[in-house]
């Protein structure tokens, strides 16, 4: 027998194990993150960018297993390979029975995709792998157009910080659970409005992406005085209002937004770390007019977004992963749990809207990239938003085939007078 | 670009209908020069469609197995038979199929699954002792020994296959019972087997002991 390797191995992170808990056929938690360049990609070339890639973020080559009491991520030989995209949309990756990778890159025409698995990062950290995946790629096709002036990508993590449990290092122990209990207000009971609609085959999703300019709906943003995810999402609540039926018009909405947490603790992690806050809106009781639903959005943002909010999140969410409990509970029992709040978390949701914000790139690169595009895992009608340069991509996804908040939400853009241009991928 | 008048978008891919919409898209030449962004994928309704035959074949056997001996009675309920046999068969092979990603774990479910079905079968005709004497002790060391061929020729790491050895070792220890509370009547292969486990199992606490250790604190963190 051989000597055995000493294998590395890791914990998951906090939302991590929520991740891999709740996967299901309808909802694989699996996102996408789209690059399109002005040519036609090199499968070849993309295979050398995706080799040197994973070098510098060998946590990328974990594998999934499960534990007794938790699942763990183990170090794996897999060498991750392009492939030419011949699945649906966020097509299953992780597999109970199976030893893979947690994403894939794939390419088709002149799109690089990059499809991650939840449990292993969320957008922003798929999205640091994306960007250095597309440096890689256009540094080694364009060699000689750079001639020794070889661009600098502005992400130097090291390989320790890449992979930091920034939830397990901002975790200020179980002493705050009290506080945060104490601190939470007792809510009326209200009915939340879900939008149903009829699943398409294969619990495949409908992604109709929308590519405009950035410059032109921050300045209809800045009209209502606000930023551009709020804007977004008031657009959003009104296109669902609107496709409501009349019975149910005086339920609440409540939108999920997910927080990047780096953006407020220090951390370069290409691993989980962002939490969620839920704004509730009630159109019959607040008005229907876009001013009134931004204003009401400005002060639930402004209300979530304290950085004594957000330690109280963090200090909840490692609560319950820290409690005895739950720890020595055998993993398929904490699985079913898991589950059972996560559905009732998840009748209380209306839909969700995530904002990557502006990608950075070398300014060389401008000539080569087009535009960069998000698309969310989907359980529910989702929006993932993303601006590279001058082009702003929303990504609207839904499991359902009706198209009607969809177009709604277009058309209140395009009768801005904002030029959109629309892409689906059925 | 082709322009939805409705919507008032720009529609940049191959389409005739607006995706939101779902109008007819005015057909001003551009549709041929739109690009192509989205592959179409086909839905895959061809998948599973071996396993298909088979469950139609088996109820298929069941049924005219049932109804021949309807019409041509027999002193053995036969038919019985053929039902058990096709449910072993089929519990066997839903765990290879649901397991088949991990070798030596389906090894180790199939000698569970087999042993059970053999004990069962030998006690529905007549309990002659046959599982326990041969079946059993057989079962266990010939899945050692494939295990042990398998991870040698397929070159797995000692990760991957080092609980289901353990678990495969103590299972093999398990016919030392069939010999103290005196259950069966030929003792040899029971025998045979204690002592494959126990060599087998020494063989890989002394030379992957930390293997061992590893694994185990990797699987059972709290």
């Amino acid at each position: 027998m051989n000597y055995p390797k000493k294998v590395e191995w890791s914990r998951l992170d906090n939302a991590s194990k929520y991740f891999a808990a709740t996967y299901s056929e309808r909802d694989e938690k699996v996102f996408r993150i789209s690059c399109e360049l002005f040519e036609e990609v090199d499968p070849e070339i993309l295979q050398q960018a995706l080799d040197e890639t994973i070098e510098r973020f060998p946590y990328y080559k974990s594998v999934l297993r499960r534990g007794i009491f938790w699942y763990y991520l183990e170090d794996s030989d897999i060498r991750p390979l392009v492939e030419k995209e011949d699945k649906p949309v966020c097509a299953p990756i992780y597999r109970k029975y199976e030893r893979n990778l947690l994403f894939r890159v794939l390419y088709y025409n002149k799109r690089i995709s990059l499809e991650v698995f939840h449990a292993l990062s969320d957008g922003t950290g798929a999205l640091r792998f994306m960007m250095t995946l597309v440096y890689h790629y256009l540094t080694i096709k364009h060699k000689d157009e750079f001639s020794g002036k070889i661009p600098e990508l502005n992400y130097n993590a090291s390989i320790g910080e890449k992979k930091d449990d920034s939830f397990e290092r901002y975790y200020q122990g179980r002493r705050f659970k009290k506080q945060a209990r104490e601190k939470k207000e007792k809510k009326p009971f209200k009915r939340v409005y879900r939008i149903r609609g009829t699943r398409i085959e294969e619990n495949r999703i409908k992604i109709i992406e929308g590519t405009m300019s950035a410059k032109a709906v921050l300045n209809e943003a800045h009209k209502y005085n606000t930023t551009m995810t709020v804007f977004l999402s008031a657009l959003l609540l009104r296109s669902i209002y609107m496709d409501m039926p009349a019975r149910k018009k005086d339920y609440s909405l409540v939108l999920i937004v997910p927080i990047n947490l780096r953006q407020f603790y220090k951390s370069e992690t290409a691993s989980n770390f962002f939490s969620t806050m839920s704004i509730e809106y009630k159109f019959t009781e607040e008005g229907m007019e876009l001013d009134k639903i931004i204003a009401s959005l400005n002060e639930s943002f402004k209300k979530e977004l304290t950085e004594e909010r957000l330690s109280e999140k963090i200090n909840w969410q490692m609560s319950i992963e820290k409690n005895p409990f739950a720890r020595i509970m055998p993993l398929p029992l904490k699985n079913l749990f898991i589950r059972i709040a996560d559905e009732v978390v998840e009748s209380r949701t209306t839909a969700c809207i995530s904002n990557l914000g502006k990608i950075q790139m070398p300014p060389e690169f401008e000539r080569y990239i087009r535009q960069f595009s998000v698309v969310p895992n989907v359980r529910r009608p989702q929006i993932a938003v993303c601006t590279y340069g001058e082009k702003m991509a929303v990504a609207f996804g839904s499991p359902f085939k009706e198209t009607e908040i969809q177009k709604n939400f277009f058309k209140s853009l395009s009768e801005m007078g904002i030029k959109i241009e629309i892409v689906s991928n059925m | 670009m082709t322009y939805c008048n409705y919507c008032k978008v720009y529609i940049r891919d191959k389409k005739t209908k607006c995706p939101l919409c779902q109008n007819v898209l005015p057909d001003n030449g551009n549709v041929e020069e739109a690009e192509d962004i989205y592959p179409v994928i086909p839905l895959a309704y061809e998948r599973h469609i071996l396993i298909r035959i088979l469950a139609f074949i088996s109820v298929v056997a069941i049924v005219i197995s049932y109804v021949v001996y309807k019409i041509f009675p027999t002193s053995v309920n036969w038919p019985g038979f053929v039902l058990l046999g096709l449910v072993s068969a089929w519990l066997s092979l839903v765990y290879i199929l649901r397991k088949r990603h991990n070798i030596t774990k389906t090894i180790m479910w199939q000698v569970i699954i087999v042993s059970g079905l053999v004990v069962f079968w030998d006690w529905k005709i007549g309990w002659r002792g046959w599982s326990l004497d041969y079946a059993v002790p057989i079962l266990c060391v010939a899945a050692l020994l494939v295990m042990y061929i398998t991870a040698k020729v397929m070159r797995l790491s000692a990760r991957d296959y080092i609980s289901y050895f353990l678990l495969g070792g103590l299972f093999g220890i398990v016919p030392v019972l069939f010999i103290l509370f005196d259950i069966v009547k030929v003792d040899y292969p029971s025998l045979v087997s204690v002592a494959a486990s126990i060599i087998f199992l020494a063989a890989i606490i002394i030379f992957q002991g930390d293997s061992i250790k590893e694994e185990l604190r990797k699987r059972m963190h709290i």
